[in-house]
Formats: C-alpha cells, sequence, structure tokens
C-alpha cells in the first residue's frame, strides 16, 4: 500500500470496499456447488472411496494385534490388497474435485452471458473472484471435513476407542493440507477459466497440467538432475548431489508437497524427507515417534508451500480477471 | 643178632606201656629218638595297641623224629588270657614231625584295661622230656588318638563387597585312623561358603591317617554389605578329632555410582547445534568414598557433551551430586531422538553408565521463513487488489 495515490488513475479508483457483497456470492456460489449434480457424483465417489479404504484399512489393523500409539492414522494410511491406501485415493481424487469445482466458474458465466448481470449488481470483481474462489475453497473444504468426521467416526465404531488429542492434532493438519492441496488446482483450474473462454479447453488445460505433474514430472525431475549435475566419476557425492537436485526439483510439483505433508503427518516416525547420511543417524533411537511440533518443523515448507502457492494462483487468476475485457 | 631183639623187645613193651600214642606212630621213628624240638615264630617281639588281640603264628620244628608236642605259656603276665589255635580251635598240643613245621596261632588276649608297657610271654613246647621255650614280647603302647588340623598360610583376606574371598586350608589327619571328615562353617549370614576340594564342592570327605588334603573354602559376600571385619569359622569333625581354623575377612567399602536425573527422568530435549543444559545426578550408593570420578558420554558422533564439572574430586558414600551436561547435538541431526550414554568412572571401583533420551529438536527458524512467504504471497494479493482492485 506504499503506492502514492496519484499513480492510479483517477477514474478507476472507486470507493468503497471492493468486498462489497463476497458473503452474497459465497453464499450463492456453494448453495450452486453442493445441489449440483456434478458436486454429488465426486461426492458420491469419495465417501465410497473412504468408506472401502477404511474398512479395509480397519479389517487390517484387526488382523494385527500389535499396539500402536497412531492406531487412528494408520486408518488413512493401511492398505489392504487390492485397495491401495485411503491417502493413496486422496492423491488424486484431490485435484479432480478441485479441478470439476472451477474449471467452468469465470467461462461459465461468460457462456451462460450472466457475468455483465451479475457484475450490474453493486459487486466488484475482486468480491465476484474471491467469492467464486472461496465458494469452492469451503465446499472442498466441507466435503474433506465431511469425510475426516467420517474416518474418525467409522475408527471409533471399529477399533472401540477414542483417539488421542495428538492423532487428532496430526489429522487434522492433515485435513488443512489437504485442503490447501485442493486450494491449488482449484485457484489454478479458476486461472484457466479465465484464460480460455471454452469450458472444455480449461477444463482439459486443468487435466493437462494434473496430469503433468501426477505423471511426468517425476520422470522430467530425474532427468533434469541428470542434465544439472551428471555423475562422471561415480563417487557418492555426485550421486547424493544428482539426488539432491531431482528431490529438490520434484519438490516444485505440488503433488510430491502433498504426499511428503502427508506420509510426516501421518506417520510420526518418520524423521527427514531429504537424504540422512549415516552418521546422522548414529545413536538415534529408530522408529520413535516425533513429537506433532517437530514434525510440523519437517514439512513446514511443504505446507507454507502449499498455502502460499494457492494464494500467489489466485493472485495471478485475479490479475488475469481484473484485466479482462466483460462486455464481450 | 641178638642186640636187634633186644631192641625189639624194648620197643614193644614201650608200645604196649604208652597206649595212647596214635597208630601212626609205628611207621614214624621211636618216639624215644625225638630230638631238636624248636618253636619259633617269625616276629617274637611285636608293638601292639592298647586293647588289641594279638595272633601270633607259632611254628613246631623237630629235627629228627615225630612227636605230640605240647604246648604251655610258661610266663604269662597277669591278667592276659593266652590261647593256642589250630584249624579253628583251642588246641594244647601238635604233632610235629621232622621235616614238616606245625604251625599254631598263639591268640594273646589282652586284659581290659591294660597298661602301656612291655610284657614277656614263654612258650614252652615240651614232648618226652624234651622242651623247647619262645620268649615273646609285646610292647602295648597308647596309640596315637585321632587328630585333625587345620593349617591355612592366608588367614585374613581383604577384598570389595565383589570379591570372593578364597581360602586356601589344609587339613591333615594326624591319627592312626582313616576318618570321614565333616566340613561345616559358620560366617555371617551375608556370607555364601562353598568348601571346595579340587574344584568339586563338598560338605564330607575321607582323609586317610597321616594324610592332608587341600580344601579351598570360598566365601562370597551376598549383596552390598558395609565394609568391616568378618569372622568365618570352619570346623572339621571326623570321628571322634576335631579341628577348627579362624578365617576373617575384612571387607572394604567400594564406591557404587549411578547417574540419575534430579526428577529421575532420564530424557531430555536439546536443539540440533545448540547448547543445552542437561542437569545429571551423581549418587555414591556404595560404602567407599569415590574418588576422581571421570564423567563421559558417548554413542554419537558429532555431537558435543561437555560436563561441568569435568571431573568429580570425591564423592563420599551415600552422597550425590549434581552435574550438568552440555548436551550440544551436531548441527546436522535430524530430529527425534538419540540415545546418548553417559558414563561416570571412580579412580577405583567399577564404572557405570546410565543412557538419555535426548529428543532432539530442530530450529524453527525456517518456520518463519515459511510465515514470510505466505506473507509474501498475501502482499502479491494485496497489491493486486490495489491495482487491480474496485473494477
Amino acid at each position: 500500500m506504499s503506492l502514492p495515490e496519484s499513480s492510479i488513475p483517477k477514474q478507476r479508483a472507486r470507493s468503497g470496499s471492493p468486498w462489497t457483497g463476497l458473503g452474497a456470492v459465497i453464499a450463492k456460489e456453494m448453495a450452486d456447488h453442493l445441489t449440483s449434480a456434478r458436486m454429488r457424483i465426486l461426492e458420491i465417489l469419495i465417501v465410497l472411496t473412504a468408506a472401502g479404504t477404511v474398512y479395509a484399512a480397519m479389517q487390517n489393523l484387526r488382523d494385527s494385534v500389535s499396539e500402536d500409539r497412531f492406531l487412528f492414522l494408520k486408518l488413512f494410511t493401511a492398505a489392504r490388497e487390492p485397495l491401495p491406501a485411503f491417502v493413496g485415493f486422496l492423491g488424486f481424487l484431490v485435484p479432480l474435485i478441485a479441478i470439476a469445482l472451477a474449471f467452468d466458474s469465470i467461462n461459465g458465466e461468460f457462456s451462460r452471458r450472466t457475468m455483465s448481470r451479475i457484475l450490474a449488481q453493486p459487486i466488484y470483481r475482486d468480491a465476484l473472484l474471491l467469492g467464486k474462489f472461496l465458494a469452492g475453497f469451503f465446499t472442498q473444504a466441507l466435503v474433506y471435513t465431511a469425510i475426516w468426521l467420517l474416518i474418525i467416526g467409522l475408527g471409533i465404531l471399529g477399533l472401540g476407542l477414542p483417539p488421542s488429542t495428538e492423532e487428532v492434532a496430526r489429522s487434522l493438519i492433515f485435513l488443512i493440507a489437504t485442503i490447501f492441496y485442493g486450494g491449488i488446482w482449484l485457484a489454478l483450474s479458476m486461472v484457466f477459466s479465465t484464460i480460455f473462454r471454452q469450458t472444455a479447453t480449461a477444463a482439459l488445460a486443468s487435466i493437462a497440467v494434473w496430469l503433468f505433474f501426477m505423471v511426468f514430472w517425476e520422470i522430467i525431475a530425474g532427468i533434469l538432475a541428470q542434465i544439472l549435475s551428471p555423475v562422471y566419476y561415480g563417487f557418492q557425492e555426485e550421486i547424493l548431489r544428482q539426488s539432491i537436485i531431482g528431490l529438490t526439483l520434484s519438490r516444485f510439483s505440488p503433488t510430491t508437497l502433498y504426499a511428503e505433508s502427508m506420509i510426516a503427518l501421518l506417520n510420526p516416525a518418520v524423521r527427514s524427507l531429504g537424504f540422512v547420511t549415516p552418521i546422522q543417524l548414529q545413536g538415534a533411537i529408530l522408529g520413535t515417534p516425533l513429537p506433532l511440533d517437530q514434525s510440523l518443523i519437517l514439512i513446514w515448507p511443504q505446507l507454507t508451500g502449499l498455502i502460499a502457492a494457492t494464494i500467489l494462483l489466485f493472485a495471478l487468476g485475479y490479475v488475469l480477471f481484473q484485466r479482462q475485457e466483460i462486455r464481450a | 643178632m641178638r642186640k636187634f631183639f633186644i631192641a625189639l623187645t624194648v620197643l614193644l613193651v614201650l608200645l604196649v606201656a604208652m597206649p595212647a600214642l596214635p597208630a601212626s606212630a609205628e611207621d614214624t621213628p621211636p618216639v624215644g629218638s625225638v630230638s631238636g624240638l624248636t618253636v619259633f615264630t617269625t616276629y617274637p617281639d611285636q608293638v601292639i595297641g592298647l586293647g588289641e588281640t594279638v595272633n601270633i603264628p607259632l611254628k613246631v620244628r623237630l629235627e629228627s623224629g615225630a612227636a605230640t608236642v605240647k604246648l604251655e605259656m610258661k610266663q604269662l603276665p597277669e591278667g592276659w588270657d593266652a590261647s593256642f589255635k589250630g584249624a579253628g580251635r583251642i588246641v594244647q598240643s601238635v604233632y610235629a614231625e621232622a621235616g614238616t613245621d606245625a604251625s599254631v596261632d598263639l591268640r594273646l588276649e589282652p586284659p581290659t584295661q591294660v597298661a602301656a608297657e612291655t610284657y614277656r610271654f614263654v612258650v614252652v613246647a615240651s614232648s618226652n622230656g624234651i622242651t623247647a621255650e619262645l620268649p615273646i614280647t609285646l610292647t602295648v603302647k597308647a596309640k596315637t588318638p585321632p587328630r585333625l588340623t587345620f593349617d591355612t598360610e592366608l588367614p585374613v583376606l581383604k577384598g570389595t563387597p565383589t570379591t570372593t574371598f578364597r581360602y586356601d586350608v589344609t587339613l591333615k589327619n594326624e591319627g592312626d585312623e582313616d576318618l570321614s571328615v565333616n566340613i561345616l562353617a559358620e560366617a555371617p549370614n551375608f556370607f555364601l561358603i562353598k568348601v571346595k576340594l579340587s574344584g568339586q564342592e563338598i560338605t564330607n570327605l575321607p582323609v586317610n591317617a597321616n594324610e592332608s588334603k587341600r580344601l579351598s573354602i570360598e566365601a562370597q559376600p551376598l549383596g552390598d554389605i558395609p565394609a568391616g571385619t568378618y569372622p568365618i569359622k570352619i570346623n572339621a569333625q571326623g570321628g571322634s578329632a576335631d579341628a577348627s581354623l579362624d578365617l576373617t575377612a575384612e571387607v572394604t567399602g567400594q564406591p557404587q555410582l549411578s547417574i540419575t536425573a534430579p526428577d529421575g527422568r532420564l530424557s531430555g530435549q536439546a536443539y540440533a547445534g545448540r547448547e543445552t543444559p542437561l542437569k545429571i545426578l551423581l549418587v555414591n550408593k556404595g560404602t567407599a568414598t569415590a574418588r576422581a570420578i571421570q564423567l563421559s558420554a558417548s554413542g554419537t558422533t558429532g555431537w558435543n557433551i561437555e560436563f561441568e564439572p569435568k571431573t568429580v574430586e570425591e564423592l563420599p558414600a551415600n552422597q550425590q551430586i549434581e552435574v550438568t551436561a552440555k548436551v550440544r547435538p551436531s548441527d546436522k541431526a535430524v530430529a527425534g531422538d538419540y540415545m546418548l550414554t553417559l558414563r561416570a568412572q571412580p579412580a577405583e571401583g567399577p564404572s557405570q553408565s546410565t543412557d538419555f533420551r535426548i529428543t532432539v529438536l530442530t530450529s524453527t527458524l525456517w518456520g518463519v521463513v515459511g510465515i514470510v512467504l505466505i506473507a509474501i504471497a498475501v502482499g502479491v494479493v494485496a497489491l493486486a487488489v490495489f491495482r487491480f482492485g474496485r473494477r
């Protein structure tokens, strides 16, 4: 806000809060989302997934009678053939839901020719875009919270014991990470929805980016690491450096960030996500859980990365939308 | 020829006159011609024990002829009972023949209260007027009473409560009888006594007359016993003999260190790359003063652990002292639990170590960076709103 008042053209600077009408937009959009058939299909899909995987995990946990301090966290991560763990499903269901929620948020209004009507109301574009984003964000937060409650409830019923405070705290932070992971894809597909006038194009572009990060980025990061830091002599240092570069590159992908935060949060015994030399582990008692705050410190970069990426992508979409011609 | 007849007549007369003579005498030389009668024994002079009955084998020899030889005791000390024995019976005479010695046993039985002195006996053998005497001397000696002795070179041993006191003891049977000896030890309750003979634990052993056995007496203090002098008495008892030996175990005190924490919690937290003080408590639970206690730590490389003070000069028994360990985990330590072994080594006495569990925390500095990152992102949005807002 340090910009001098004079640098802004007078006719553009309108008075009042840019967020007037934000509440109304959020409420309307959320109502749309929650009643839409598209959302119902996705909700049924994810609820079925959650129920199925958690039931399988519970069967698995019952079979192994070993004591575990973090039994509830196992509900999320334990897998039973042929089903993968719940978190494995989340890795691709979350982007799918986020893209489905937002791929037509802006260009859909244009194609229905309702954009100018909305903006004729005393609502700024700021409020419209933020409202749309927050509505999507809250919708998916609602869905994930419902599923989180469902899993914890199923766990209490199935395992017959209440979750500990730390388990609740860890799974709640995991829920927040999941919501922001969804937020990234939501903001991204809103950007595409602003750029492309065709809803199908926007959806395809979003899915392309998602596929790129899901499938190809790991491979590309590996190749890039080989190019940037080739192994000439096969020294351990060289191999280690290449691996570190590869890991750093792969962390540009939100999928990696989310996977890493998921691992550290749901498996308290994870001490490090990078490379650890044997000397660093001398005297370490392996398998002991980290305190929650230490796990948080471990994934803090990932977590803040997810949050910051969501905000920055929204900022990008905001700038693009503000600069767009509406009366077309 | 006439002479022959005279001799024959005399012989016949003699035969008629002595009808008691056995018929076999007929083909032996005539009795009248018996000569050279001797009675003898191989050991005529014997030493015997008190109350011992002696059997002396006698031999009766005739130079020529054959005759019944009567045996008698010419001299018999008072109270003694003498009898001749042959073929399991008491006999009074033997039949002797030239060329074959007749054997008979002389059984001499002393009176119940026999004095220890020399007794003389004379055996007389007589036949047809010729006699032979055999003097026998028995020296009655009071027998050596059964006697056991115990002996050791080192009756006083010194050691710590963990020492096993091992005494080498010689048990000697100085009597003339073989004994079966019971060994019994008397010691304070908190000593475990083992009597060993060539590695085997025993309570009873046979010791032959004039034989000695080397025993090993092991006294093991049980638990942490206070310093002091403890008597151990070993009794040996065999037959009517017994012996005892007093041994002494001098138990000196021993420091017994233990490392703990003031609140008993053997865990702590430390930030990676940062020095964290860890209070530890050094307790001497032993019975002697621990001197020059060296403190050290091990378990992890790259960690820097310093003690304040580095060395505890003196820690009396049942005293404790608080020591600060400055723990500085390695800069690159990964967060989580580590095992740290702290060791205290007194100059004399066993060292003691305790494992501490150190939870390494990582700095929250990068957390601030993350917040700044989010703040920048929010700033970008604010900037965008300011620049493009309210359209």
